[in-house]
């Protein structure tokens, strides 16, 4: 009677092709899902928590071994005590010897005045026998300045001479700065190679403005107030080091005052001119002002012996940045202008101990920030660098006791503060932003809730129906009228529809 | 009884080391771009004006900025940036070191340059090289809700991320202590997740209450300052480098009616306290007239107990750069006279509503962590068994 065909045998209506099309659909998110949790979700990789904890706990013990005269054996307990007193990371060993002069380790031995030779203190029995060991306390354990940079394997040192004006004469057009830093600044880079990989580098500047005026004085000459000294590094106008590497920078300025502002000099608190005319920065550098002879000398080129004057202030500076300890006043070196042994082990045995420090507070802050922050990501690089920090700090603790020099320490120490703080401060440890449930339903909803409704509907369809059509089949059986049961099956699935 | 005056020595000793610092950096970030957001620009500008003539230096301060509108087409006055009526002070100037610019103020770079978490390639001008011994000032200004900060109309921070990574930096020792100050809408719920110790907060207004912007200036054409930095720039005109006037001097002068929103302090993770412990400046603060609700200050009760060193202005904004190790700072406590600058008058223009606010006003603050959750689900399983009820008829 109509001229459409009965819908049940178009071929893409067929109840099979129907139910294949819905099912492909629920097939393809069921198999999606996990590819969708495996995308979203972060990699985690576990880290070695419990052994970070525990080794962060230890603490490292430095032997130090000191040979003592008989003469001073009153004082070998208080020796040890007050060492220890100061510095808690040494193990410290007092032996009374006939043959201290002969060893090769520390020695304190009677002399005719305080002096120290390699490893070897000379203490005159004329002095105070009391004041031995805090003598020792000085030259093994000093006081770390703190105007020290922070330890790093790497420095870059840089050299600049600033001209503040070139244009109103008197140009410093050069400087011997190959022969200025042979002189003075590779004796101290060559001593603490060990500790430390220099670069250096230098340049000659022939604009570079204060970004003050410098209190003008009544006699005619300029001064630089403190409130000036802290504010005079211009940064803003003054490149002064190369931006090629991140290694930390030690700037060294030598700075040329204006012919217009001669002579600048550094005044005290009270507002009289200081006699020096250099200052530090803390843990950034250090400034020397040079003013030119009244008679301006015919050539500007500065050669060694001008440079004098303002490299021996650069070469102390630099060893109180790289926190060299001083000589206690009293103690005279039988080398003079060298770094003595005293002072470069015991700078050694400092830097390990903070480094070793260092480290296990770096290593137990990433495995708490990792397990704090539930969205950040641990990668397989991370891990390794815990891993091998760890490893490092093993191999110095196992050792240490030992067979190992101040050097390896140093430099087992070294590698674990790098690795360390390479994990903690790799760029993929970037935890997820913070969503709140909110946001996620507010994302997720109006893309799969629209797409998931027909699904559903369609699905829970599709099953009513087929129960349906079971539940007939099966009444029909029981009936056992099975004569046309096939075209009252089509109509039930028609009137479902 | 000398045992405890050894225990409480050391306790002063603690807290004394605690305030020590050798160095001061500044992170200002503006999270907004476009022309209609200069005042953003203007906020960033007058605090990096601020904390440079401070004494910090410009290697020692991040400036993220948008940085569209000195030169913007709009902008009738070429490469300047003005934050006042009658354009007395340019901010722009000649000497602007911006550290991010444009399309890299990021939600991400920001995270980065906190936890210092960067790609090998980022040079040291874009990188806080803070350690244990710095005090940092952050400052955050753009359009913010309850919670988050908008980052350039693209996405948003949020107040546990910018928590998360100040506690990764403390756990990086990456600083002494930090004065964090917001001025967005509703920015006193940026501070409210922190966790942190050593952590001084303020911000510009209360959860539901926006942040209004201060004046317009008709050459310019658009809002040129926000009304709280405004204030806060215009107090810290009378600061100088050797000035004594604690936090609780710049908190106490915060007027409301002025400003036209409530301020909010917070103190409790801090260890110092703020002011001097007689005649405390803040002993009446959020109380006086103009405020129509009590101020807001976290850590109010524990400010009597705190020992040390009272927080100096100047430890956050000030550059310490000790030259001589044994010299001291001086007990010189003068005032320089305002040298105005940027200030002129308290007149103000009748309040453009600064931000959007992007939750109601009335929006419920979700106590508990559980709450969102069950609302949220709540309502996706209503909603979808809604259709799938139409959809089926049944």
């Amino acid at each position: 009677m109509s001229r459409f065909r009965d819908p049940s045998t178009i071929s893409f209506q067929y109840d099979s092709v129907r139910r294949c099309i819905i099912a492909s659909y629920w097939i393809i998110i069921a198999l999606a899902l996990p590819l969708w949790w495996k995308t979203t979700s972060i990699q985690r990789l576990p880290l070695p928590t419990s052994e970070v904890y525990t080794q962060a706990q230890k603490k490292l013990q430095i032997p130090l071994e000191i040979c003592v005269d008989p003469v001073f054996s009153s004082q070998v307990s208080s020796i040890h005590a007050s060492i220890r007193n100061v510095a808690s990371y040494l193990e410290v060993n007092v032996n009374i010897g006939q043959h201290c002069n002969q060893s090769a380790g520390y020695a304190v031995l009677p002399g005719d005045q305080l002096l120290i030779q390699d490893r070897k203190l000379y203490y005159p029995t004329t002095l105070a026998v009391e004041n031995l060991p805090s003598t020792l306390v000085s030259l093994v354990a000093p006081e770390m300045d703190q105007r020290a940079a922070q330890y790093s394997p790497r420095y870059r040192l840089s050299f600049t001479l600033l001209n503040e004006d070139g244009s109103a004469g008197q140009v410093v057009t050069g400087w011997d700065i190959r022969q200025a830093i042979s002189q003075y600044i590779s004796p101290i880079t060559s001593a603490l190679g060990i500790l430390h990989n220099f670069t250096i580098e230098s340049q000659v500047q022939f604009h570079a403005p204060l970004a003050f005026e410098p209190a003008s004085l009544a006699d005619g000459t300029y001064g630089l107030t403190p409130e000036n000294l802290t504010v005079f590094i211009n940064s803003a106008e003054w490149t002064l080091s190369s931006s090629s590497s991140n290694d930390p920078v030690l700037h060294f300025v030598l700075f040329v005052p204006s012919a217009k502002r001669r002579p600048l000099t550094i005044l005290n608190l009270d507002g009289n001119p200081s006699s020096s005319s250099a200052f530090l920065i803390p843990q950034w550098g250090g400034i020397v002002i040079l003013n030119l002879p009244a008679p301006p000398p015919t050539t500007l080129d500065l050669t060694l012996p001008d440079l004098r004057s303002s490299f021996s202030p650069f070469s102390r500076q630099l060893l109180t940045l790289l926190g060299f300890p001083r000589l206690p006043p009293s103690v005279s070196s039988s080398s003079k202008g060298t770094l003595s042994l005293w002072q470069i082990d015991s700078l050694l045995r400092q830097r390990t101990h903070e480094n070793v420090v260092r480290s296990h507070d770096t290593l137990r802050s990433t495995v708490t920030v990792v397990s704090q922050i539930q969205g950040m990501p641990v990668d397989s690089q991370v891990q390794a660098q815990v891993q091998g920090a760890l490893k490092a700090l093993h191999e110095l603790f196992a050792f240490a006791r030992t067979n190992l020099s101040l050097d390896e320490m140093l430099v087992y120490s070294a590698r674990a503060l790098t690795l360390s703080s390479k994990a903690f401060f790799h760029p993929g440890m970037l935890a997820l932003l913070y969503f709140p449930a909110e946001h996620k339903y507010a994302v997720y909803t109006p893309l799969f809730a629209s797409a998931m409704i027909p699904l559903f509907a369609a699905a829970m369809r599709e099953v009513k129906a087929w129960r349906k059509e079971r539940k007939e089949a099966k009444a029909k059986a029981a009936k056992d009228v099975a004569v046309d049961g096939a075209a009252m099956d089509a109509n039930a699935v028609d009137t479902s529809q | 009884m000398k045992f405890l005056l050894n225990w409480l020595w050391l306790l002063a000793g603690i807290h004394y080391a605690a305030g020590e610092h050798t160095n001061n950096w500044a992170v200002l970030v503006c999270s907004s771009r476009y022309w209609f957001n200069y005042r953003h620009m203007a906020n960033a500008l007058g605090m990096y004006r601020t904390v440079k003539r401070l004494g910090i230096p410009d290697s020692q301060i991040i400036l993220m900025l948008a940085d569209d509108a000195a030169c913007n087409s709009r902008n009738k006055f070429a490469g300047s940036v003005y934050a006042n009526t009658g354009r007395e002070l340019d901010l722009y100037g000649d000497n602007i070191e911006v550290d991010y610019r444009g399309y890299e103020v990021t939600v991400e770079n920001f995270l980065r340059l906190l936890t210092g978490r960067h790609d090998e390639s980022i040079p040291r001008s874009k990188r806080l090289l803070t350690d244990k011994n710095s005090n940092i000032f952050i400052y955050l200004t753009g359009h913010g809700g309850n919670e988050f900060l908008k980052f350039q109309d693209n996405e948003e921070v949020s107040a546990h991320d910018i928590s998360d990574a100040l506690h990764q930096m403390h756990q990086a020792g990456r600083y002494n202590e930090i004065f964090f100050m917001v001025d967005t809408c509703q920015a006193n719920s940026m501070y409210s997740t922190l966790y942190s110790p050593g952590i001084l907060a303020t911000g510009s207004s209360v959860v539901g209450e926006n942040s209004y912007s201060h004046e317009n200036d008709y050459d310019v054409g658009v809002a040129v300052i926000d009304s709280y930095t405004h204030y806060v720039l215009e107090y810290m005109e009378r600061v100088n480098k050797t000035s004594r006037l604690t936090m609780a001097d710049l908190f106490a002068s915060y007027d409301v009616p002025k400003i036209g929103s409530h301020p909010g302090v917070r103190s409790d993770l801090f260890q110092r306290p703020l002011g001097p412990q007689q005649q405390h400046p803040m002993a009446e603060y959020g109380r006086g007239p103009g405020w129509k609700v009590e101020g807001e200050w976290q850590g109010r009760e524990g400010e009597q107990g705190k020992m040390g060193k009272e927080a100096l202005i100047t430890d956050f904004f000030g550059g310490v750069v000790s030259v001589n190790a044994d010299e001291d700072a001086g007990d010189v406590s003068q005032f320089e006279p305002c040298d105005d600058a940027v200030l002129h008058k308290s007149l103000k223009s009748s309040p453009v509503v600064s931000s959007s606010s992007f939750l109601p006003t009335s929006r419920l603050p979700s106590s508990g962590s559980l709450y969102p959750i069950l609302r949220a689900s709540a309502a996706f399983l209503l909603l979808g068994g809604l259709f799938v009820f139409v959809f089926i008829g049944v």
